[in-house]
């Protein structure tokens, strides 16, 4: 009955792409002839697992080497998921589903994505400790925005009062002060019925607009709430009471970096006259402030001497324009007066402003080299052992006249 | 079997027997620090070996696999990359003391012929129907050419990074730097790029390696996260890029989550058959081919990374170098780290290519 009606608002879909059909028989031939074919023989699968191993074992490829699924969302084209038909599809994403098929077809929130009886299920699995944060949290701000005494709900101004799947939809979560959905009372009723007597402030029913992913069953909410009941006008949109860390707060403002001083030819300070300062690259983390703020006009700060990085922490994963405050003036100048061709203990960026992170990892990944700034072979160089001092002027004319004594000879050799 | 079958009689071979390559032959006085760069000549059986002691070592390689030295000499700083001119008779060798040398085979003297504000990283002889150019890429961020003549460059290009790697197929010359720019030079216009592009890897670019016996350009690019990019030059071949995951272990024998990724450290193309090998931070190597999107060999990890690989010229020897890359920084170099510079005898069925499925 209720899954009758709920199937004309909600056909099959394909998880892979998000087609609808008739029903799932239309549904499983559609996935077997554009997600589970094999791309390298006619052979069509059922799952997206039995094409994996078909093409493991059949066309020898290795597990890394397989071919995302065909025709896929982004991000829905792997293996990890074993769907067949419905079947299998994570509830998250039936969730995000339904909410937008409900945005789609203009129905208030709740009436496809308060599942029936059959749906149940999967909104039955035991909810994981942040879920039910993630509830109370939502419920909190629910609960607290409003001031104002216990109004009674506007009882028709949603479809959704009343209506069956509501009444099913809430209790299949680990409640202890519940009470068993057949026994429910009517709803205006059972307003702050199940709640502990005492200070804790009247509940209004939920505000328009603040329904959360899930609708409030959190534990202890009467189970009859239907999200979205009433209309209030006078009602604040919860903002003020939005978890902390919403709202970021104005960076710091940073003070200009120090340049080295002219003159001071740092080997890790190459020219770069001829490159005007471009637009940090992407994967720049926006927070910081573009070069050109934050910096003296005086010739970009391309790097450190290597006799002034010492005092810099290291440059890995930490933006330039933060590190630049904690390095005090004079140090870094006495040290480059004093030892100027000493060996800098750190690598330093020749324009710090283009400082690179790493991208996130979709999944648990264990990167063995994860300085997004230098190759390996730059920090071996910097070590104690390796370093090589250098004579800037003398190394040049080492090469002019190593060059002039042998230039003769060889350019006959070559002819 | 019989190519190498001297190996263990071979006197050139220590005594210090590998068990993670059985079948290959390692060379006897290695380097004594770890190895950075590989070049066999196009002429001859011989490696050039870059050393992370100041030294370039040159061997010889016989029949048999077994080696022997002929020359040596050193540079100021550690040895960053090695390579021949087409006559096989100078090698080149760049280092941390911002210059590059030239080994001159017949007279065995060496000279400093080219010069950078920073350390020359990677080096490679241009083969110019004109004339022979050496090119030099630096961590100054410049990328130099030279005729040999003149202690000036002939030219002078401008990178947007740090150079990381280089490598020439005539006319195509692919440069890798740091912050994953990829330049993309034609060389018969070297002083401009002709592309210039963002690696197709999100990660910090290790390698970049040309194809080889190929019919459309194109490069192989390696990143730090276990991942090789194949890319074609032009756009109308875009539609063969792809990428796939390589060098990565199971964070515990059980588990199937892949999930320990190591940096891509070498890739080196087949000289004949165009298939190609990479190694890894992780002691493995393995032979693919680009075409059919096949895996053609898996070797036994080494206990230590592999840093850099090369075939010889006609692609029957497969050199590689068991060292350590600096990884894990100045802890991860332990005593005791093996230092080893391996030969493999290819068989033809690891590095000709399979037919393309379908």
């Amino acid at each position: 009955m209720g899954k009758k009606k709920n199937k004309q608002l909600l056909r099959p879909w394909c998880w892979y792409c998000e087609r609808e059909f008739e029903d799932e028989k239309v549904l499983m031939q559609h996935q077997k002839a554009k997600h589970f074919k094999c791309g390298m023989c006619p052979r069509r699968l059922n799952t997206a697992g039995g094409l994996a191993v078909h093409i493991q074992q059949v066309h020898k490829l290795e597990p890394e080497n397989l071919p995302r699924i065909e025709n896929a969302l982004p991000g829905r084209d792997g293996y990890e998921v074993e769907i067949f038909g419905m079947v299998g599809i994570p509830a998250p994403d039936v969730a995000d589903y339904k909410r937008r098929k409900e945005i789609e077809l203009g129905l208030s929130a709740g009436s496809i994505s308060q599942p029936p009886q059959k749906k149940a299920k999967i909104e039955n699995k035991v909810y994981s400790e942040e879920e039910l944060k993630a509830q109370l949290q939502a419920h909190k701000a629910l609960m607290g925005v409003s001031s104002s005494p216990e109004k009674p709900p506007a009882p028709e101004s949603s479809a959704v009062y009343g209506a069956p799947p509501q009444a099913y939809a809430a209790p299949p979560v680990p409640a202890s002060m519940m009470p068993p959905p057949g026994i429910m009372p009517p709803m205006h009723m059972s307003m702050g019925s199940p709640f502990p007597p005492g200070p804790s402030p009247p509940i209004p029913p939920g505000p328009p607009g603040l329904i959360p992913p899930f609708p409030p069953h959190v534990p202890g909410l009467p189970p009859g709430l239907p999200p979205g009941l009433s209309i209030d006008p006078a009602f604040p949109p919860g903002v003020p009471n939005l978890p902390p860390g919403i709202s970021p707060g104005p960076t710091p403002p940073v003070p200009p970096g120090i340049s080295p001083p002219p003159g001071v030819i740092s080997p890790f300070a190459p020219p770069i006259h001829g490159m005007p300062p471009g637009p940090p690259p992407p994967g720049l983390n926006p927070a910081f402030p573009a070069p050109g703020l934050a910096r003296p006009p005086i010739p970009p700060p391309s790097g450190w001497p290597p006799g002034g990085a010492p005092v810099l922490p290291p440059p890995q994963f930490i933006p330039a324009s933060q590190q630049q405050p904690s390095a005090p003036p004079h140090s870094a100048q006495s040290q480059l007066d004093g030892n100027a061709s000493s060996r800098p203990t750190q690598l330093t960026l020749p324009n710090p402003a283009l400082s690179q992170t790493n991208p996130e990892f979709k999944k648990p990944t264990d990167l063995k080299y994860k300085d997004p700034n230098f190759a390996p072979e730059e920090h071996r160089g910097i070590h104690p052992k390796y370093y090589y001092h250098a004579k800037p002027t003398d190394g040049a004319t080492a090469v002019a006249e190593e060059s002039k004594g042998k230039k003769r000879a060889r350019a006959e050799d070559f002819l | 079997m019989a190519y190498f079958s001297t190996a263990s009689t071979a006197p050139g071979v220590s005594s210090t027997t590998s068990t993670a390559a059985e079948k290959d032959v390692e060379v006897s006085e290695p380097p004594s620090d770890s190895i950075s760069s590989l070049a066999f000549s196009s002429q001859a059986d011989y490696l050039a070996v870059g050393s992370w002691d100041n030294s370039v070592r040159i061997y010889e390689v016989g029949a048999g696999g077994q080696t022997q030295g002929k020359a040596m000499y050193q540079h100021s700083g550690p040895v960053l990359g090695v390579c021949w001119n087409k006559e096989g008779n100078k090698v080149f060798s760049g280092g941390a003391d911002n210059a590059a040398r030239m080994l001159d085979i017949t007279t065995g003297q060496p000279t400093q012929v080219a010069q950078h504000d920073a350390p020359v990283k990677v080096l490679k002889w241009i083969d110019a129907p004109q004339a022979g150019i050496l090119v030099t890429g630096s961590w100054d961020k410049t990328l130099k050419y030279w005729d040999l003549r003149t202690p000036t460059p002939v030219a002078s290009v401008q990178l947007p990074e740090r150079c990381y790697s280089l490598d020439v197929q005539y006319p195509l010359m692919v440069v890798g730097t740091a912050e994953r720019h990829i330049q993309i030079y034609n060389l018969t216009n070297p002083s401009t790029p002709y592309k210039s592009i963002q690696s197709p890897l999100k990660w910090q670019t290790r390698v970049v390696s040309c194809f080889t016996a190929s019919t459309s350009s194109g490069f192989a690019v390696g990143s730090v996260e276990g991942r090789v990019a194949i890319q074609y030059v032009e756009d109308k071949d875009s539609s063969n890029n792809f990428s796939f995951k390589c060098h990565r272990r199971d964070s515990t024998p059980s588990a199937k989550d892949q999930a320990l990724v190591f940096a891509v450290n070498d890739i080196s193309f087949h000289p004949v058959h165009g298939t190609f090998s990479t190694c890894g931070s992780d002691g493995t190597i393995h032979f693919w081919d680009k075409d059919a999107r096949t895996r053609l060999k898996t070797f036994d990890a080494a206990p230590a990374p592999i840093t850099t690989t090369a075939f010889n010229r006609n692609g029957t020897v497969f050199a590689y170098a068991v060292s350590y890359d600096w990884s894990k920084g100045h802890s991860g170099m332990t005593p005791g780290s093996p230092n080893k510079l391996m030969l493999h005898a290819c068989k033809d069925e690891e590095v000709r290519k399979r037919p393309k499925k379908q």
